[in-house]
């Protein structure tokens, strides 16, 4: 009883967040309302009892991506108002093809209720709650039925880090940097030197 | 824990090239930036390596990483080409990007594993490797089109195929997750045993499948996905388009080809019409749109969208004889873009490259050997009886024709007697108009091997070959076929 | 022996070709000469072994590709019709082959010249040796191909560029209904082999399928697909405004494939594919009417051209009316016996006014001859004996096949056959007027030409001299000899079932005819000849009156009856239009053009209003991708929803 609640009130939650998200003039509300659908989102997690996943989801979207939306929105300066600009120029096309494609994924979607998945379950078997830990399970996936795709993404990552390499790092001329072998190569006798000052001279 | 290792053999080309990458990465990073050759060079040798690994591995089908990955005849071809696609490109793009300055050991590590992507592709075995696959290959691409991140339609076109990619691959995504929803896997093997029976499918399968199909025909630039690729195709270097316009194609066709007719061929009745809509909206775009170019990467790059639409017409047949012509038909556009790009990275002024086609004109006075060299690719493109082109459409249209679809093969007949004009156009300003400032001397001996090679091979020489090509092709169709 | 007819110009295009450089003009010349020269010889014994043997022969040369349903082998057909063919295609451009020696001396490109014309060569015999319509098929392109490269040989000229693309691009035409043909040929019948083809054509016949909704007789479409074809690459009505192009060539070329080669592979096309088109009586009405359309057409055009070579030009295309209309009539013996001795007469004109130009420092306009006749005395016979021929004086080659011709359109009971008669006639007098009209303005009267260029004239060295004198012979000749084989009584031992006739044989019932009709040709060639002497021996200021007096008529003939200007207008400028409208618009009319037709009304205006503000292309770009994505689900929704 109480499970059913609460599901219906996080998942009623993360709908109009996810709504807000994309409706709310100020960007950063968006963004906040994003992690206000992440946070319900987490909790629908635990409902199912996957609360590893629900933890990742916390620390890792909102802990890290959504902030860094956050600071990213807040530190680029778009004008919204000339981006809506066209919006009521393209609003009717634009309205008949997002609504056909809407009534049409409604016609998938109630497709369903008559015609249930017949593959479900060609999957590797779903391991038992009791016996083995979220965790354990969860890993057990990624290094072994799906290695191949986890490795797979680890080089998609990298690729991702090579480009914004490729694309955004500069050398600067001028700029001063920390040579460890110089330090460390450094001597006192390179560095000091004593000079015998006579009192009342000056060097 | 009686889990067993996952069998690498199938996968060793892919093994190889991923760890290849990495020491490659680590040379360019912990050496100077003098080891950019070295890295060229070495990136090229890995390919070749790939490439014979690829045939160690041999024909013999074989799944492995839980379904995940597939290695068999069909595999076997597409990745012979992919490589030979890259690694030829590789070996072109030297002289192009030191003149521009852009010459940097990135370039080779990216176009590796872009080239890993494709080959990852080519043996995926379930949606989730088809998605992991096409990222790899395509966030490789967006890089190397933004490669000369100095020039502002370089980063233009980087950023363009970017926005518009991760859209491709939204609508890849959505249709992938509406099939998992409604069939309950993800896996192709799998789901080719639901389907090959006659099942009825639900309505949401045929819809996810079309939305994968979308995003597809995006990487394979079908229209009316094609948009991009002319913008793209002008403003990447020169050697990133050419690798665009070969080796991607490729791949993800092999995707489009394993989903269609290897996993969802017992539903061909009803996709057969949208690849007949593909291929006719990309075929008439190709003919038409080209007619008004100027600039020869544009044109290429419309030329590509009217190839893909005319190797369609051989999957819109739907029988394995259609996917043998689709084969064929794929391996000597290879040949003939490769070639052509030869000849493009070649044109070259003394204030640098140029890619104009009235800098083409009086080719044949200043450079006879070249002039003749792209007069084969143009007739060859045209689809001119006696060069290889032309056995491909026929194949692809005798295919549809059996098929029983000749309104479509009519349409392809059509739009390449329109097509023969522009690439007919070509020739001519070569050979017949007054000459321009001529070209200076190509320095690089790779760049002229292969454009001889390729000349070769489109030449009326391709009589002979065509007929081991064909019989290979089979092999592949029916490895995919069951 | 057979492969060495076919390959001896091959290997003499690849050496002439890759180490022309290297070996020297001389050289190449001899190389290509010699191969071709060799081939023509034993083309000649294969002429005596299976014209006159009566043997047959089928060579596999290799076996090619096999693919599903699909196998092409590659063979050599050789029976009647090929190795007459073969003896005109060998023959003629051996000749051509010495007096380009004499004719291209100036040129440096000659090893490029001789490596095309040894290519051309071999495309022309492999389309004649073909043994499927494949084979035969890249033998036509082939053909097309080197006839393009050598009419822009001369490419520094403006007018010699633009008449090779003209030329290629309405060869595209024709060949785009080879093609159909050829497509719908492997449709209907699962294969390309010729003997395998035509074996099965009586159980095909009278069956139809249907396209579109429409449904079409198998027969009469496949026929009609090819002959448009026949059509592209033999100059007919609709589509020959090339050939008078092509002129820009040198002549050489204009005698080898614009009179004996590949002009004619149009009507062999249609020779050797009796055994279909005897089961298409439509196809066969549409061969005769257009055979004797252009017939007429392109005499009336010769009337008033004042280039020497565009005459010739028109009256080849003329003469090439005559054999299509025989092959109408189902007389197919006629039409290659005309294509035989038209091939003489026709190469010797052409190189005759080769003669001649290289004789007055090239210049083509009759306008700025005349008088000739006591500078190049040889050349005027040869061009006598040509002209004689083509008219078709008694007792020479031209006499017995064009009033053989005549005389099967009389007989005939076929649709179009009396509308091909009358052309015919017709066509005949104009021929003998235009014919004189050349003679006379070239070789007679007073000289219009400069005095130093006039002085300076002089005959062709014997290289040149030589082939002109080959082919005189020929013209004067060959109706006698070949008549009683190729049209006379001695006709099917000859032929030896390599020409298929359903029903019967229409040139006996042209042996037939009343005298009267025999009479009728030369009546019309001896008015025609007097009229030409008439205007322009007697009354030299008649025939400017009478341009003046019908100047209409006269400007409608000189610009040959406006064919370029309408094509210019109906196909050229639209296809650019529609290039240039898709490229410019495209962007944003893409998306109202994908845009489902209910609604298009508001589509329209709003994509208007759009497109005036377009900002960001990308946005356009997803936009037409998501149109895309939604027309497909629809399609497919409107489909699975109905099943």
């Amino acid at each position: 009883m109480i499970a059913a609640l609460s599901f219906y009130l996080f998942a009623t939650v993360t709908l109009l967040a996810g709504l807000m998200v994309i409706l709310s003039r100020n960007p950063v509300h968006s963004v906040l309302f994003l992690i206000l659908a992440f946070f319900s989102a987490a909790a629908l997690f635990v409902l199912l009892g996957a609360e590893f996943l629900a933890m990742v989801l916390i620390i890792v979207y909102v802990g890290a991506v959504a902030v860094l939306f956050l600071f990213v929105v807040m530190m680029l300066d778009i004008d919204y108002v000339q981006l809506r600009e066209g919006f009521a120029q393209y609003m009717p096309i634009g309205g008949i093809i997002g609504l056909m494609l809407l009534a049409e994924l409604i016609m998938v979607a109630t497709a369903r209720m008559v015609d249930p998945p017949i593959g479900l379950g060609s999957g590797p078997a779903i391991p038992d709650a009791d016996a083995v830990t979220n965790t354990e399970a969860l890993g057990r996936l990624l290094y072994t039925d799906y290695i191949y795709a986890f490795q797979t993404a680890g080089l998609v990552l990298l690729v991702a880090m090579i480009g914004a390499i490729v694309l955004t790092h500069r050398k600067r001329p001028g700029v001063k940097r920390q040579v460890i072998a110089d330090q460390i190569s450094r001597t006192a006798k390179d560095a000091i030197e004593v000079v015998k000052v006579k009192s009342g001279e000056g060097i | 824990m009686e889990q067993s290792y996952p069998n690498l053999i199938p996968a060793l080309p892919e093994l190889w090239l991923a760890l290849g990458a990495l020491v490659l990465l680590m040379l360019g990073v912990f050496r100077t930036n003098h080891v950019r050759r070295t890295v060229n060079n070495a990136a090229a040798l890995m390919l070749a390596v790939a490439f014979f690994l690829v045939f160690a591995v041999g024909p013999t089908h074989q799944v492995t990483f839980s379904g995940l990955f597939v290695s068999d005849g069909f595999t076997l071809f597409m990745k012979a080409l992919v490589l030979l696609g890259s690694g030829a490109v590789l070996v072109m793009s030297k002289p192009y990007l030191v003149d521009k300055d852009i010459f940097r050991f990135e370039y080779p590590v990216l176009v590796v594993t872009a080239t890993l992507g494709m080959l990852m592709m080519v043996s995926a075995n379930d949606m989730l490797s088809l998605y992991l696959g096409l990222e790899l290959q395509s966030l490789s691409l967006y890089v190397l089109a933004a490669f000369n991140r100095d020039r502002q339609r370089s980063t233009e076109a980087g950023l363009k195929y970017f926005v518009l990619g991760a859209l491709s691959s939204g609508m890849l995504l959505y249709g992938i997750s509406l099939i998992y929803g409604f069939s309950g896997t993800t896996n192709f093997t799998i789901l080719a045993g639901l389907y090959s029976g006659g099942a009825t499918p639900s309505v949401g399968v045929l819809v996810g499948l079309v939305f994968v199909l979308a995003g597809l025909a995006f990487k394979i630039s079908a229209a009316p996905f094609h948009m991009w690729t002319p913008d793209v195709y002008e403003g990447a270097p020169t050697p990133v388009t050419a690798f665009f316009a070969a080796a991607p194609k490729i791949a993800a066709m092999a995707l489009v080809v394993r989903l269609l007719m290897g996993t969802f061929q017992g539903l061909v009745a009803d996709w057969q019409q949208l690849v007949v809509f593909l291929s006719i909206a990309s075929m008439v775009v190709g003919a038409f749109l080209a007619l008004v170019q100027t600039n020869i990467k544009r044109l290429m790059a419309y030329s590509s969208i009217g190839h893909v639409g005319f190797a369609l017409v051989g999957l819109a047949a739907g029988t394995t004889e259609g996917v043998t012509s689709l084969l064929v038909y794929m391996a000597i556009y290879l040949s003939m873009t490769l070639g052509a790009f030869a000849c493009i990275l070649s044109m070259r002024h003394k204030e640098g490259m140029c890619e104009d086609i009235s800098d083409l004109a009086g080719l044949a006075k200043n450079q006879p050997r070249m002039a003749a060299a792209l007069a084969i690719f143009m007739f060859s493109l045209a689809g001119i009886p006696l060069l290889a082109g032309f056995f491909g459409k026929l194949l692809v249209f005798l295919a549809a024709i059996s098929a029983g679809l000749y309104t479509l093969a009519l349409i392809g007949v059509l739009a390449s007697v329109v097509g023969a004009f522009y690439y007919l156009r070509i020739v001519k300003i070569m050979y017949f108009d007054e000459p321009a400032d001529a070209f200076e001397a190509p320095e690089s001996r790779s760049i002229g091997l292969v454009m001889g090679v390729t000349a070769a091979l489109n030449s009326p020489l391709s009589f002979f070959l065509i007929s081991p090509l064909v019989a290979w092709a089979g092999a592949a169709a029916g490895a995919l076929v069951l | 022996m057979y492969k060495a007819i076919v390959f001896l110009p091959l290997m003499g295009f690849l050496i002439a070709g890759l180490f022309g450089r290297a070996i020297g003009t001389r050289a190449s010349q001899v190389v290509t000469t010699g191969s071709v020269l060799l081939s023509a010889l034993l083309s000649i014994v294969a002429f005596f072994d299976v014209a006159l043997g009566g043997n047959t022969y089928s060579i596999a040369v290799m076996q090619w590709v096999q693919s599903g349903d699909l196998v092409f082998d590659w063979a050599l057909k050789i029976d009647t019709l090929t190795v007459v063919m073969l003896v005109v295609v060998t023959l003629v451009s051996g000749l051509v082959h010495v007096y380009s020696i004499g004719y291209m001396s100036h040129d440096p490109h000659n090893p490029r010249f001789f490596a095309y014309l040894s290519l051309f060569t071999f495309s022309m015999l492999m389309l004649v040796t073909a043994d499927n319509f494949l084979q035969m098929f890249f033998g036509w392109e082939g053909v097309g191909l080197t006839s393009y490269l050598l009419i822009g040989f001369w490419y520094k000229r403006p007018a010699a560029n633009a008449a090779a693309i003209k030329a290629f691009i309405v060869n595209r035409i024709g060949d785009f209904g080879f093609a159909l043909g050829l497509f719908a040929t492997f449709m209907v019948f699962g294969t390309v082999h010729l003997d395998t083809i035509f074996a099965a054509v009586p159980d095909v016949a009278g069956s139809s399928f249907l396209f579109l909704g429409y449904s079409f007789d198998v027969m009469n479409t496949i026929c009609l697909l090819l002959f448009v074809g026949a059509m592209g690459k033999s100059a007919q009505f609709g589509l020959h405004t090339w050939l008078p192009d092509a002129m820009e060539g040198p002549t050489p070329v204009s005698a080898l494939i614009h009179a004996a080669t590949m002009v004619t592979a149009g009507v062999f096309l249609v020779a050797r594919c009796s055994p279909m088109f005897e089961y298409a009586p439509v196809a066969l009405a549409a061969v005769a009417i257009v055979g004797g359309v252009t017939a007429i057409f392109a005499a009336t055009v010769g009337l008033v051209q004042n280039d020497i070579k565009r005459v010739i030009a028109y009256s080849t295309c003329s003469q090439l009316g005559y054999m299509f209309f025989a092959l109408g009539v189902s007389a197919y013996g006629a039409a290659i016996f005309h294509l035989f001795t038209h091939a003489f007469f026709k190469a010797l004109l052409f190189l005759g006014a080769g003669a001649v130009i290289h004789a007055m420092s090239d210049e083509q306009d009759m306008r700025k001859m005349g008088g000739l006749r006591k500078m190049i005395p040889g050349t005027y016979i040869m061009m006598v004996i040509g002209t004689i021929a083509l008219t078709g004086f008694p007792g020479t080659a031209g006499f017995f096949s064009k009033d053989m011709v005549i005389e099967t359109a009389y007989a005939s009971t076929a649709t179009g056959s009396e509308f091909a008669f009358v052309m015919g006639i017709f066509a005949a007098l104009m021929t003998s007027f235009y014919s004189w009209r050349l003679m006379f303005m070239t070789f007679h009267g007073h000289t219009r030409a400069d005095e130093a260029v006039f002085r300076k004239a002089h005959d062709a060295p014997a290289s040149m001299m030589i082939p002109l004198a080959v082919l005189a012979t020929g013209a004067l000749l060959a109706g006698v000899f070949f008549s009683d084989l190729f049209i006379g009584e001695g006709r099917d031992g000859f032929w030896n079932g390599s020409l298929f006739i359903l029903g019967d044989d229409i040139i006996d019932a042209a042996h037939h005819v009343p005298f009267v009709v025999k009479l009728l040709p030369f009546i019309a060639m001896l008015t025609g000849f007097l009229l030409a002497y008439q205007f322009y021996i007697r009354r030299p200021a008649m025939p400017g009156a009478l341009a003046k007096r019908f100047s209409g008529l006269y400007a409608f003939l000189l610009n040959k009856w406006y064919f370029d200007e309408l094509y210019d207008f109906l196909f050229v400028r639209p296809a650019f239009r529609i290039g240039r409208f898709l490229w410019k618009r495209g962007d944003g009319r893409i998306i109202d053009g994908f845009g489902p037709d209910g609604i298009s009304a508001l589509v329209l205006s709003v994509a208007r209003r759009a497109r005036a503000l377009q900002s960001g292309y990308v946005y356009h770009y997803a936009f037409a991708m998501l149109v895309g994505v939604v027309l497909l689900v629809t399609y497919l929704l409107a489909m699975s929803g109905g099943a």
